[in-house]
C-alpha cells in the first residue's frame, strides 16, 4: 500500500468515529501498520471550561503506565515539554537536543529504557487559545523506528488529535463563554507577566495606582484565580496574551 | 467589514494593498524568513500578485491592515502546482470552482486576542466569499503547526498528500470543501462571524 493510502484509510475511519474506543481502535490499527507497537494520545484541555476529564487514549502495557504514574509524568514528562517547543513531530531520541534536560529527565529516560520503553515519535498538537496535547507512537526497547513511515505518522497524529478534540467538544459543549479581559485589564496583566508591580504598572500606563489594583482584581475574578502569577499563566494559556506580547520590547 | 480586491492591474497604486504588501513583508520575510521577493525593500510581492489574484483584507477602523489572504485561480499556474506539486499524492486539484488560499497573513502588531479575532473574521470571509462566488473547494499549503489550527476550525478538510520537510519547514497540502453547511461547522467551533464583504473600488486609487 502507498504510504499516503494508509493515512487516507485512517482518516476515513476516524471521520465516522463517535466514541473514544473507536478512535483508540483506529489508532491501534494504524500504529501497527506504521511499525509501532504502541500509541498514546493526550489532550490537555483547560479544566476551567469543563468538568469533563481530558481525553487520554493509549495502549501502553500496564508496567509502562505504572511507571509513568509513579513518576507523575503527566506534568513534567520531557516528551510533553519538548512537544511545546515545536509543531513538527520528533523522535524521543532527539529530545536532549530540544530542551534543557535536568538530571531527573535523564534518569526518567534511562529508567524508561530499563522498563522496556524504547524510542518513540511524538506529534505535537497545539491549538492556540484552547488546548494542547500530542499523539505519540512508541516501540519497546530494541525495536527501531522506521524513518520512512514518519511522514504518515505526522499526518495521522495531526488528524487523530483533531478527532479527539472534536469528541471532547461534543461531550462538553461550551456552557459558559470563556472569560474575556477588557483591553485595560489585558494591558495590566501583560505588565504583571513582565514582572512589574502594581505601582510600576500605574507609572508605565499613566493611570492611578488604585485603578491598576482594581483592573487586576477584576481580571483575577474573571479567571477565578487568587494570585497574580496564576492570572498571568491563565491569560497566557487562553490566548489573552501571548509569549510574543510578553517578550517583545 | 472585509474588503475584497479583485482584477487590479497595478495593485501597488491602492493604499489598502500597499499596507497589505508591507504587512506581508513583515510577516513572511522578517518573521518567518521565507525566501520570497521583496520590492523596494518594503513590499513582499511575487509573480502571483497580478490582476488574476483576489485579496481579502480585514481593515482596522482607520483603514490599516489587520489581516489578509490571497486567492489564486487553479486554472493557471499557482503555488501548489508550480512550487509544491510533490505535496499532492494525486494530480493537483484544479478548476473554475477551485481556488488556492495563499499568504494568509495576520498583522504582527496584533496582540494575541486581536490576532484570534482577526483570524476568525478572515476565515469566515473566505467561506462567505466562496459561497457568494460558487467556489466549492479551497486548496493550500501549510506548515504543520498552522495545519493543526486549520483542522480545528471545524470545516471539512482533507490532506492531499504526505507532509514533507522542505528547506527546514514541514509542509503539507490540504483541500477544504465548502458547502452551505460550512458556516454552521465553523460556528460550532466559535469561529464564524458573518461579516459584509465590500468590493474595493478602483476610484480609491486616485
Amino acid at each position: 500500500m502507498h504510504p499516503f493510502e494508509r493515512a487516507e484509510f485512517f482518516l476515513r475511519d476516524v471521520s465516522e468515529t463517535n466514541t473514544e474506543s473507536e478512535l483508540a481502535d483506529a489508532l491501534g490499527i494504524v500504529s501497527r501498520e506504521l511499525g509501532f507497537s504502541y500509541f498514546a494520545l493526550t489532550h490537555h484541555v483547560d479544566i476551567r471550561l469543563s468538568a469533563e476529564p481530558a481525553i487520554r487514549l493509549h495502549n501502553y502495557p500496564g508496567d509502562w503506565v505504572d511507571y509513568y504514574d509513579e513518576n507523575s509524568l503527566g506534568v513534567s514528562d520531557p516528551v510533553h515539554r519538548a512537544s511545546h517547543m515545536t509543531s513538527v513531530g520528533f523522535a524521543w531520541s532527539e529530545i536532549p537536543r530540544m530542551i534543557a534536560m535536568t538530571a531527573k529527565d535523564h534518569e526518567i529516560l534511562m529508567h524508561g529504557e530499563g522498563r522496556g520503553i524504547g524510542d518513540g515519535f511524538t506529534v505535537p498538537a497545539n491549538v492556540p487559545g484552547e488546548s494542547n496535547g500530542s499523539c505519540s507512537f512508541a516501540n519497546p526497547a530494541g525495536t527501531a523506528i522506521r524513518e520512512e513511515d514518519l511522514p504518515v505518522a505526522q499526518l495521522v497524529g495531526a488528524f487523530a488529535f483533531e478527532a479527539a478534540r472534536r469528541l471532547w467538544r461534543v461531550r462538553s459543549p461550551r456552557v459558559h463563554p470563556a472569560p474575556r479581559l477588557t483591553d485595560r485589564q489585558r494591558e495590566c496583566v501583560l505588565w504583571v507577566a513582565r514582572g512589574k508591580s502594581d505601582w510600576e504598572i500605574s507609572r508605565i500606563l499613566g493611570i492611578q495606582h488604585e485603578t491598576v489594583v482594581r483592573h487586576l482584581k477584576q481580571a483575577r475574578e474573571r479567571f477565578g484565580v487568587g494570585k497574580r502569577t496564576m492570572l498571568a499563566v491563565q491569560a497566557l494559556f487562553d490566548g489573552s496574551i501571548s509569549f510574543n506580547d510578553i517578550l517583545k520590547r | 467589514m472585509v474588503t475584497v480586491a479583485q482584477s487590479l492591474p497595478v495593485p501597488l497604486c491602492l493604499p489598502a494593498l500597499r499596507e497589505m504588501f508591507e504587512a506581508r513583508k513583515r510577516v513572511f520575510v522578517d518573521l518567518l524568513k521565507w525566501d520570497v521577493p521583496v520590492v523596494e525593500g518594503r513590499f513582499e510581492i511575487d509573480q502571483f500578485d497580478d490582476e488574476d489574484a483576489t485579496y481579502l483584507i480585514v481593515p482596522d477602523p482607520h483603514g490599516g491592515h489587520m489581516g489578509s489572504a490571497r486567492l489564486l485561480k487553479t486554472t493557471q499556474p499557482h503555488i501548489l502546482d508550480t512550487l509544491f506539486p510533490h505535496l499532492c499524492a494525486a494530480p493537483v486539484p484544479r478548476g473554475p470552482r477551485v481556488l488556492e488560499i495563499t499568504r494568509f497573513c495576520l498583522g504582527r502588531q496584533l496582540g494575541a486576542d486581536a490576532r484570534l479575532e482577526t483570524r476568525n473574521r478572515l476565515v469566515s470571509a473566505l467561506v462567505d466569499f466562496a459561497l457568494d462566488h460558487g467556489i466549492v473547494t479551497y486548496t493550500g499549503v501549510a506548515e504543520m503547526g498552522w495545519l493543526q489550527q486549520i483542522l480545528a476550525f471545524g470545516w471539512r478538510c482533507r490532506p492531499l498528500g504526505l507532509p514533507r520537510s522542505i528547506d527546514g519547514r514541514m509542509l503539507g497540502a490540504l483541500r477544504i470543501d465548502i458547502s452551505p453547511e460550512t458556516p454552521r461547522l465553523l460556528e460550532a467551533e466559535g469561529i464564524y462571524r458573518s461579516t459584509p464583504l465590500q468590493r474595493l473600488e478602483l476610484l480609491e486609487a486616485a
